[in-house]
């Protein structure tokens, strides 16, 4: 069983409100926001290497499995269709 | 199925069954192999569907598609839960009254419970919703 590494890099977002002859298509680069967040992490790295000291947990892997998580997130996909508006979201 | 297919040969070296009656018995086994073939691959996604009609709201409809691969990562995040923690969720769920031990859940355990979600088909139809969640 193979085991996404990278989290979703890119969103498809579909919005069509009643009434509107198209609809709005967006595609967010959401690996703008994790390139973002990286440097981010890495101020976090030692308050998370002191919390993982104090509650004695494993940093590495607590990293590695929320990585998980957000990586298994790719190919998810919800569609809500309503009488006032119609949305799609898929992460890729 | 290899062994049974030995067993026709067998069976025809041995003059029990004739040439057509082997091949007709080998022609069954192949098709019994095609449904199991299929099976093996793997279930990657939960669905969940809903069709409902409100009242005020109007119809809505729902179709979520979940990576079964969330599932797994899950179940590893619960293998970095402190052992004390572990048993304070335990004590909880306990009080809840659900015997579930979270030591148990492992990433073999879970690929056995997901391969059993393969035949799992939830079908909930009243009169403002039909809910459906299936894997596939």
């Amino acid at each position: 069983m193979t085991q996404e590494i990278l989290p979703p890099l890119s969103a498809s977002v579909h919005v069509k409100p009643a009434g509107w002859r198209f609809g709005l298509r967006l595609w967010l680069p959401l690996f703008l926001l994790w390139l973002l967040l990286i440097p981010l992490l890495v101020l976090a790295l030692p308050l998370l290497f002191v919390g993982s000291l104090i509650f004695r947990f494993n940093l590495w892997r607590s990293l590695r499995a929320a990585n998980g998580v957000l990586a298994a997130t790719r190919g998810s996909q919800v569609e809500v269709d309503k009488r006032d508006a119609r949305i799609f979201i898929k992460l890729h | 199925m290899h062994d049974n297919r030995r067993q026709v040969l067998d069976m025809l070296a041995q003059g029990k069954i004739n040439s057509d009656e082997a091949e007709r018995l080998i022609t069954a086994l192949e098709r019994s192999d095609m449904p199991m073939a299929r099976d093996t691959s793997a279930v990657k996604y939960l669905r969940v569907l809903v069709d409902a009609n409100d009242e005020q709201e109007g119809p809505t409809k729902v179709n979520v598609r979940v990576p079964m691969q969330l599932l797994r990562a899950g179940v590893r995040l619960t293998g970095v839960i402190p052992d004390r923690a572990r048993e304070q969720v335990n004590d909880a769920l306990r009080k809840e009254g659900i015997l579930f031990d979270i030591n148990k859940l492992t990433p073999d355990n879970l690929e056995d419970m997901i391969e059993q979600l393969r035949d799992l088909s939830v079908d909930v139809d009243n009169e403002r919703a039909k809910v459906r969640v299936f894997c596939e």
